[in-house]
């Protein structure tokens, strides 16, 4: 039979190991920790050494995004590393997703990146904790910046962050659809949420199966925060705090059950299938869709991935009035820095390229937002594709309907996205009523952030 | 007897050992040792290290980011609050509870089916085991997600007759039952092992059994099932050791979320969210360390449980 009894395999083991191999074995186990011990220090100076043989400074350079913004941020690093034959920037970038947990184990680490592409649901956590560097304090030319963007970096802990680019929140439209449906595409400067829910179901009506109006909102919070402000709500108070109540929020989800039940948006399943294609593969870019909520700065991407021109359009409003929709600019991304970088003067050098030389705006171009620097905005301005100048125009457009900039997201903020996208597939799939998700999510928020 | 059993024998020793022995013994030992080294190395540096970092972590307030902070027991009394965990547990009790007897009845029976000496018996053996290599892998969770979407494999099947299928992995209903059967997929390694089990039963039990007039069904309660115990007992606690800590699955169908609505949401999927998404490594620690108490009570009740129903022939 295969089955041993126990007391042979013991036998097996302990034969030939008396009393005094037993000694030799605790010495050899001392040998081998002591080599564990030495390779793991050995390791960990190899990874924080960041001259490299020839005396160049190395600094590494982490960010998120696709393939384009790849391209383009490689083109900025050759431009910076031409001017500064010195210094090698070292990029890492990945998926939104992953890039969180890598920094966090990486800061945890002591093995953070030099700089840092931070954002501002995260900025707060980390600025707070002492992760981030004050950059005041370095060499880098703050004057052309729009005061906003700038105001948008500072923390309790001094300048932690630089904008790089400017963003508005938006619903992209995908002409193609609303062609094929044979439905005329919104007016964006007087349309309403019920013009919205109209049209979307219409669309809906008139597209193939598997084809709807519009995606769904919930899966991320920047939607959240258009509504409560056009209530005279907003997501955040000044003083870190959740900025609504569960009542606001559940009618949020109310709306959107309304959408769902008109198939002016797709069923409960489909949406969160939704929510985990990346960006190439969403239902705007498919023809899917024939709106979605998307940041401005996404449209060029998007656009390629669909293979046709599509429209920014602003929110709808309560009202119908442009000025109602209250829309805000955001900061995009910042341009962070480890309080811990051995090389404080080069990184500092680095984003002041980044933020202020026409050389780095002329690579970057519209990818990460409208450059928050008014030179390099003009300077670059001709050299723009079709796809960047829409953004761009649009940017110009909204900044007289603009609403007053809100809160910056507290610490914890980071948590918010999850809860918010979790709830509302409860809501969809008549988990939770409405009223019942909105109590839970909003304990849930308030705990995440106290 | 088998091999094991013969070389236990041949190694034991009867009396003392001379000096000349003991020192060439001594030296073979320094050689496994050093032999070892590599492997000795990795235990210490990459699993003894980190767990007793994370046992001391589980008694602090770690962020992260900054030092850790000593908090005695109030990670795990946080536990007892904490909604989503219970949430976690719930499903990761009903996958290990579901899933794996369910997977190894697949195994037996497929086990069953080629011990009848089916002609080109490795290649079966092979295509059956080959989900087992590949079950565990990101690329098999990616086609699974595919297969089971609403608009994938499956639903495009059942179209052809006229149903309209859910959203398999996106229905919080069906997203848990996904992931288990893809786990029962996964029969191959426990079906080499039953069939190891099944060609170890001598058949002279199953010829005298026959002489008497029983049944198939009764030679395999009276004489298989019996017989093959010991596998099924070490197939089970392999199993439920390893199904308790299952991550890549529910990871990546979920697109790491744990959605919809929790219903993959996983305790190591949980403990994941905790520690790299929410900053609260203390906590994630202290529910690893739950996970390991957890894992070694079934484990205990598994061994104690064998005494009443495992028949060892010998």
């Amino acid at each position: 039979m295969p089955a041993q009894p126990k007391g042979e395999a013991v036998a097996l083991a302990t034969t030939g190991a008396p009393r005094r191999t037993k000694r030799r074995l605790r010495a050899s186990a001392l040998v081998a920790a002591t080599a564990a011990a030495v390779l793991a220090l050995t390791a960990c100076g190899g990874g924080s050494e960041a001259k490299s043989a020839d005396g160049k400074v190395e600094l590494r350079f982490a960010w998120w995004g696709g393939d384009k913004r790849a391209q383009v941020t490689q083109a900025a690093i050759a431009a910076f590393e031409a001017e500064n034959p010195n210094i090698k920037i070292k990029p890492e970038y990945g998926d939104w997703s992953g890039y969180w947990d890598k920094l966090a184990t990486q800061v945890a680490a002591n093995d953070a990146p030099d700089i840092i592409q931070m954002d501002e649901k995260y900025i707060t956590e980390y600025s707070t904790r002492g992760a981030l560097l004050d950059l005041s304090k370095y060499k880098i030319d703050t004057s052309k910046l729009d005061a906003a963007a700038l105001d948008a970096g500072k923390s309790e802990k001094g300048l932690t962050g630089i904008a790089a680019g400017i963003n508005a929140a938006t619903i992209l439209a995908n002409p193609a659809v609303f062609k094929a449906a044979g439905v005329a595409l919104p007016d964006d400067k007087t349309w309403t949420w019920e013009d919205f829910e109209r049209i979307s179901a219409e669309v809906t009506a008139k597209s193939p199966k598997g084809t709807y109006g519009a995606a769904a909102y919930g899966t991320d919070e920047a939607s959240l925060g258009v509504w409560l402000r056009q209530n005279g709500k907003s997501l955040y108070t000044d003083d870190g705090k959740l900025g609504f109540e569960p009542s606001d929020i559940a009618q949020w989800w109310s709306f959107l059950k309304e959408l769902s039940e008109k198939k002016a948006v797709p069923s409960a399943s489909e949406v969160v299938e939704a929510e985990a294609a990346p960006l190439d593969q969403s239902g705007l870019a498919t023809g899917k869709n024939g709106l979605a909520f998307w940041w401005s700065n996404q449209l060029p991407a998007l656009e390629k991935a669909a293979g046709g021109e599509l429209q920014i359009l602003r929110f709808p409003s309560k009202t119908g009035k442009a000025a109602d929709a209250k829309l805000w600019y955001k900061a995009s991304q910042f341009w962070s820095a480890s309080s811990r970088t051995k090389h404080p003067e080069e990184t500092a050098k680095f984003i002041d390229f980044l933020t202020n030389n026409v050389k780095a705006g002329e690579a970057l171009l519209a990818d990460r937002g409208v450059y928050p620097n008014s030179d390099v905005r003009d300077a670059i301005a001709p050299k723009l594709a079709k796809a960047d100048v829409k953004v761009v125009t649009f940017i110009d457009q909204i900044k007289g309907e603009l609403g007053d900039a809100p809160a910056a997201p507290p610490k914890g903020a980071g948590a918010i996205q999850e809860i918010v996208k979790r709830y509302t597939s409860e809501v969809l799939f008549n988990r939770l009523s409405t009223d019942e998700a909105g109590k839970k999510a909003v304990d849930e928020m308030k705990s995440a952030i106290s | 007897m088998s091999a094991i059993g013969e070389l236990s024998t041949m190694t034991r020793r009867k009396g003392p050992m001379t000096k000349e022995e003991k020192k060439a013994n001594g030296r073979d030992n320094k050689a496994a040792y050093i032999f070892l080294l590599p492997w000795l190395v990795g235990l210490v540096a990459i699993t003894v290290g980190p767990m007793l970092m994370s046992l001391y972590l589980s008694f602090t307030d770690y962020n992260l980011l900054q030092p850790p902070e000593w908090v005695g027991l109030d990670n795990f009394v946080r536990m007892f609050g904490d909604a989503r965990l219970h949430n976690s547990l719930r499903v990761t009790f009903t996958y290990v509870l579901v899933g794996v007897p369910l997977q190894l009845a697949v195994a037996l029976l497929i086990a069953l089916v080629l011990d009848k000496g089916l002609r080109g018996l490795p290649f079966y053996r092979s295509i059956f085991y080959l989900p087992s290599l590949l079950g565990g892998s990101v690329a098999v969770a990616i086609l699974w997600k595919q297969i089971f979407g609403t608009t994938g494999l499956v639903n495009q099947v059942l179209a052809m007759v006229g149903i309209e299928g859910p959203g398999w992995i996106s229905d919080p209903s069906t997203a848990l039952g996904s992931i288990i059967l893809l786990h029962v997929w996964t029969f191959g390694a426990p079906m080499i092992i039953f069939l190891a089990g099944l060609r170890q039963i001598p058949n002279m039990y199953y010829e005298a059994a026959e002489v008497d007039g029983a049944t198939t069904l009764q030679r395999f309660w009276r004489i298989t099932l019996p017989l093959l115990s010991p596998i099924i007992f070490f197939n089970l606690v392999l199993q439920i050791i390893g199904s308790f800590p299952s991550f890549t699955q529910a990871f990546i169908v979920s697109g790491g979320n744990g959605g919809p609505s929790d219903s993959t949401m996983f305790f190591t999927l949980y403990l994941y969210q905790k520690g790299f998404g929410q900053f609260d490594m203390g906590y994630a620690s202290a529910m690893a360390w739950v996970l390991l108490v957890i894992i070694g009570v079934f484990t205990a009740i598994n061994f104690i449980a064998s005494k009443y129903w495992v028949f060892y022939d010998d």
